[in-house]
């Protein structure tokens, strides 16, 4: 499927603020499941954009604004072509776990397998996987798919429960959160199992003009899983879905730490407030996303640098 | 001078007498000296140079203690002697080490062979907190991580040296290895003449030589700098120093900044280009963007101006992990893996405490052994095992079991004695070595080093958080 | 230059300046205090010494003893001499590779030796005279140790910078205070009946000999502002603080060659050609009050001048250059 990925986001500080150094992982990915044929990105202020890529092939975009600015803009425009996944055996045959460990002793999965900021052991996780008695005694394509659907049925979809830098104790404890903390919990669980799993950030185009999903879940975050024989697979826990021609990848990592769509450091002492736009369409059929564009707020990845040299100017 | 000053067994090694009654000969002049001048002449000059130390406010800073943080390095009068032919073979094996480390450190964040060939295991390397993912792929200038290194020897009972630890980040101290030079030259001026002792004097020019073949653009001459986390750091005297000797501006993070990938600084007579930058701050805290993102001592976007090949910095990021503690057991095979030549410079048997057998037998002699934490430096977290208590034991026989990859154990060493002054008597210290290493365009080795002394009797801390002291130290 | 570096160095000079400033005034306030023995007119002396100093007031019924120690020994206290002097040297520490060695050492032990003091050493021991002079000296041997160790350099110049720009605007509201309450003396402008408060506001600016010497002992109320506010001679002069601004400013802009520096320029040339200008007869007939207002206002203005071109500039202004 093609899509057209618009994406705009809105950071607006309460005062001036200066020296804004910012990165963006917002390119959707060029991998075997899809191509990104198009990327445009603008800034207001203007500002001169790098580019590289980091340690795990995500395309980060870089830029400093250097002078006094009260709201940043980045408005992001991409296509995308999502090929036909790839079709799932409904299982696969036992032996696989040793294969699986067979191949983690020769390949380098280590990233994803040792615990990393957010997917780590804690006590409610370890609760966690009682109740979900995952443990080896099933292939693992078979376990994948059922901690995929524990979410769902156990677990409440409710935005602002939980912060963007809540561990995952927070959501397990309440027993909801959003997609990110879902896939962070999960990816903490798949690697107990020794199977190397990470995180994905993205879209996900809605079929249906279904108007139960909000804008906001046109970002969305997933995960993806490594077997044999199959690779890298995609579960979508929020959504209890297989990952399929509807999820855009833009960036992988250890877990969310890795791939925020935006990270940066401004001078001055403000309030700061995000507000971020989704539009995702298919491009042949033009066929309207289900949810309207409307900006949804939450809190920001930014520090707040303190002016130095002006505090200094303070002493009197 | 005889040698009863002290209570020292057969095994221990005396950096004076070796294992003789009797001064060995490269020490009798400084022995005749000291024993023909009266007691009250020789702590005359010990306050003398006390009170030099003072008055240049060569100073270091106690973590942990709130009021009077400012303490001086305390200063022993009687020099330590190395021979020219001990030093050859010190300067070889550290040649060779640092060579291998480099090898090492490019590999790990490249192909990874070392860890694909099974030398070193994944796991070490993956599971190192001063492992930096960040820096897979990057190229570093002229291939050189590690362009400033301390690397601490002891002499162990046989006399020879043994590398105790490899120092890779930010290795300090070199500053009072100048100092105590200085000061020995006005205290002994006519013993330190006949001795033909080799300089040291030249470090703080190798050093910036060192730091301007890092420089990413050789069209003109580079603007190099010293970045200090500031006045609070406990190494502070020592930056402020070195940026003295090479006449470069001391910067901290706020007088820096990042503009489309350049660094520059930040002057009265406005902005100024940045291409080497000599670090004193640690990986975490060096960019807000890419490490820690509450570091208020950084330069936010320094890490992309560095991987654009834009500016310099020594170290490279990410070099701590080759002087992790527990890496440190390989760095033998490292050697051999890279330079295919056995180790010139001995290392101190390890046990690393993930292996069941070795941690069992560890927890078993906690009272015999040397337990360290694998990421901490500057004898922080650390167990003395003859010298400790039940209780301390117990501490760590739980902290063990924790998390085992983040400690290691060594036999405690019969580490070196020398003869020191301390409280108006002559009597024996442990004492160990740090030489100081440049890697440029090549690598490079002030004759010397910093000798660190364990003050307290019997004790084997040198470090100076803890109660150490240091001497001069001179190479023929 | 680095930008903080000059922040620090201008600094450094403003609180040892100030250190100064406050022990020679207290120094002359206690002395004088000691032939007056009404409270109340201690009181007002001592609530003048208080604004002069910016300070802030202190509980009814406050002693002597009680103001010393707050503006002279309270570390917390934000006008005292221990908090100004812990200031200078923490600005030094900061910097301590770009001043002499000489003046790091001696700047280091002035402040170890005076913050080891106690109130009640020198208040028993009746030796506040020869504490506040410790730190007069002290701080003018600094000065003197700088001027004989540094070369006339940008770290020179803003060292100057500090010094004047502290003299002049503390000098321009200590007069304030000062001759305001002389004027209200029924005596005004007589000098005669108030005879010591006018000797001591010459004193506290060290400035009694200097005006024999031009004007002979006869004192004249007028003459003594004039002498104050206007002579070009005198370093205490306020006039003599702003020249002395101007010079280093000037050099200042010729050793960094900042374009951006012309509105900081006209705002100190107009400020010393008002000094220069002035007749003490215009200045008393306009209001004294004003006219020292208005130097501290300009003062102010172009000390955000200094901030804004040299050391706290907009980085887009510095990269389009």
């Amino acid at each position: 499927m093609h899509f057209e990925i618009f994406h705009l986001t809105r950071f607006e500080y309460s005062n001036s603020v200066t020296e804004s150094v910012m990165e963006l992982r917002m390119q959707p990915l060029t991998n075997e499941n899809q191509h990104c044929t198009s990327f445009s990105l603008q800034l207001s202020p203007s500002a001169r954009i790098f580019e590289f890529v980091d340690q795990f092939g995500n395309i980060v975009q870089h830029f400093d604004i250097p002078e006094k600015h009260s709201k940043l803009e980045i408005t992001t425009k991409s296509f995308v072509e999502v090929n036909e996944p790839q079709k799932l055996p409904e299982s696969l045959p036992l032996e696989s776990w040793k294969q699986l460990d067979e191949e983690i002793e020769k390949g380098d999965f280590w990233e994803f397998l040792l615990p990393s900021q957010f997917a780590h052991p804690t006590q409610p996780l370890t609760d966690l996987q009682k109740e979900l008695n995952a443990t080896r005694e099933k292939d693992p394509l078979t376990l994948l798919r059922e901690i995929n659907s524990f979410f769902k049925a156990n677990f409440e979809y409710a935005p602002e429960t939980t912060e963007v830098d809540s561990p995952i104790d927070v959501a397990i404890k309440q027993r909801s959160g959003v997609c990110q903390d879902f896939a962070n919990i999960m990816i903490a669980l798949v690697r107990g199992l020794k199977i190397p799993c990470r995180y994905v950030s993205g879209y996900l185009f809605h079929r249906t003009n279904d108007r139960s999903h909000i804008a906001q879940d046109a970002t969305h975050a997933w995960v993806e899983a490594y077997l044999p024989t199959l690779g890298w697979v995609g579960f979508d826990p929020t959504n209890d879905l297989i990952v399929g021609d509807r999820h855009i990848s833009v960036a992988v990592g250890r877990d969310y730490t890795d791939v925020p769509p935006t990270r940066g450091v401004f001078k001055g002492n403000v309030e700061s407030q995000l507000s971020v736009a989704v539009r995702v369409r298919q491009a042949e059929t033009d066929e309207i996303e289900s949810s309207e564009l409307h900006a949804i707020r939450r809190k920001g990845f930014t520090v707040t640098m303190k002016p130095k040299i002006q505090e200094a100017a303070q002493q009197q | 001078m005889e040698k009863d000053y002290g209570d020292i067994t057969s095994v221990i090694y005396d950096e004076m007498y070796g294992k003789s009654d009797e001064p060995l000969a490269h020490y009798r002049a400084v022995s005749e000296t000291i024993s023909n001048m009266p007691h009250e002449e020789l702590l005359q000059r010990q306050q003398a140079a006390d009170l030099s130390f003072l008055h240049q406010g060569i100073t270091f800073t106690v973590y942990g203690r709130e009021e009077g943080t400012e303490k001086i390095f305390p200063y022993d009068l009687i020099p330590r002697i190395i021979t020219g032919d001990e030093w050859n073979t010190i300067e070889r094996g550290l040649k060779q080490r640092i060579t291998a480390l480099n090898h090492f450190l490019h590999d790990i964040y490249h192909e990874g062979k070392i860890l694909n060939d099974g030398i070193v295991p994944h796991e070490l390397v993956f599971t190192c907190k001063y492992y930096r993912r960040e820096m897979r792929g990057v190229d570093v200038p002229k291939g050189i991580y590690i362009s400033v290194v301390g690397t601490d020897l002891v002499r162990i009972s046989d006399g020879s040296f043994a590398v105790l630890e490899d120092n890779l980040r930010v290795p300090s101290g070199v500053s009072y290895m100048l100092a105590n030079r200085q000061v020995m030259k006005r205290v002994f001026p006519r013993l330190f003449g006949n001795y033909g002792v080799r300089p040291i004097e030249n470090y703080g020019q190798q050093l910036l030589t060192t730091l301007r073949a890092l420089a990413p653009r050789e069209d003109r001459e580079p603007n190099i700098v010293l970045l200090t986390p500031g006045v609070f750091n406990s190494a502070y005297f020592e930056h402020t120093f070195l940026a003295r000797q090479m006449g470069i501006e001391l910067v901290e993070g706020r007088d820096l900044l990042v503009h489309d990938n350049v660094v520059y600084m930040r002057t009265t007579a406005g902005l100024r280009r940045v291409d080497v930058i000599y670090r004193r701050l640690d990986d975490d805290f060096i960019d807000p963007l890419a490490f820690r993102p509450d570091s208020q001592l950084g330069v936010p976007g320094l890490f992309n101006a560095y991987r654009s090949g834009n500016v310099a910095l020594a170290n490279a990021i990410g070099t701590g992990i080759a002087d992790d503690k527990a890496l440190y057991a390989y760095v033998p095979k490292i050697i051999k893996y890279y330079l295919d030549e056995e180790p010139i410079l001995q290392n101190i048997q390890t046990y690393l405490l993930d292996d069941d057998s070795n941690r069992k037998y560890v927890l078993e002699n906690l009272d015999k052994l040397v337990v360290k934490a694998v990421g901490e430096s500057g004898g922080y977290g650390m167990l003395i095992g003859p010298h400790s208590t039940r209780e301390e034991q117990a501490k760590f026989k739980d902290l063990i079991n924790e998390n085992p990859r983040n400690y290691i154990a060594q036999p405690t060493l019969a580490l070196s004695t020398a003869p020191c002054l301390i409280e108006n008597e002559i009597t024996s210290r442990h004492v160990d070595l740090r030489p100081y290493i440049l890697y440029g365009d090549e690598i490079s080795i002030v004759a010397g080093g910093l000798t660190r002394v364990a003050l307290k009797k019997g004790s084997l801390v040198v470090n100076s958080s803890q109660g150490g002291g240091s001497k001069d130290t001179w190479v023929l | 230059m680095l930008s903080r570096v000059a922040d620090n160095l201008y600094w450094l000079s403003r609180y040892l300046e100030r250190a100064e400033h406050t022990a020679r005034v207290l120094d002359l306030t206690l002395n004088l205090l000691l032939e007056q023995h009404s409270d109340e007119q201690m009181r007002a002396r001592m609530n003048r010494v208080l604004e002069g100093l910016f300070a802030e007031d202190l509980p009814e019924n406050s002693s002597l003893y009680d103001m010393t120690n707050a503006l002279a020994f309270d570390q917390k206290n934000f006008a005292s001499i221990n908090f100004c002097l812990a200031k200078a040297r923490e600005n030094a520490r900061q910097i301590r590779e770009q001043i002499s060695s000489e003046m790091w050492e001696h700047l280091n032990a002035l402040y170890l030796d005076v913050t080891k003091i106690s109130i009640d050493d020198v208040w028993q021991n009746q030796t506040t005279h020869q504490y506040f002079r410790k730190v007069k000296e002290g701080a003018q041997l600094f000065q003197g140790l700088a001027a004989s160790t540094m070369s006339r350099n940008e770290c020179w110049q803003f060292l100057q910078l500090g010094r004047y720009i502290e003299r002049a605007t503390y000098n321009a509201h200590f007069l304030d205070v000062q001759v305001a309450e002389l004027q209200k003396s029924e005596h005004y402008p007589v000098v005669a009946k108030d005879f010591m408060s006018w000797v001591g506001l010459l004193k506290c600016f060290t400035a009694f000999e200097a005006y024999c010497k031009v004007y002979t002992a006869d004192l004249k109320s007028d003459r003594i502002i004039e002498f104050l506010l206007l002579n070009a001679e005198f370093p205490h002069s306020i006039r003599f603080s702003v020249d002395k601004m101007e010079q280093s400013l000037n050099a200042i802009e010729e050793m960094t060659e900042v374009k951006r520096s012309a509105k900081l320029k006209r705002m100190v040339g107009k400020l010393r050609s008002d000094l220069k200008f002035s007749q003490i007869e215009e200045v008393l007939e306009a209001g004294l009050a004003n006219f020292l207002e208005g130097i501290q206002k300009q003062n102010d203005r172009i000390h955000q001048g200094i901030y804004d071109v040299y050391i706290s500039y907009p980085i887009d202004q510095a990269i389009a250059q």
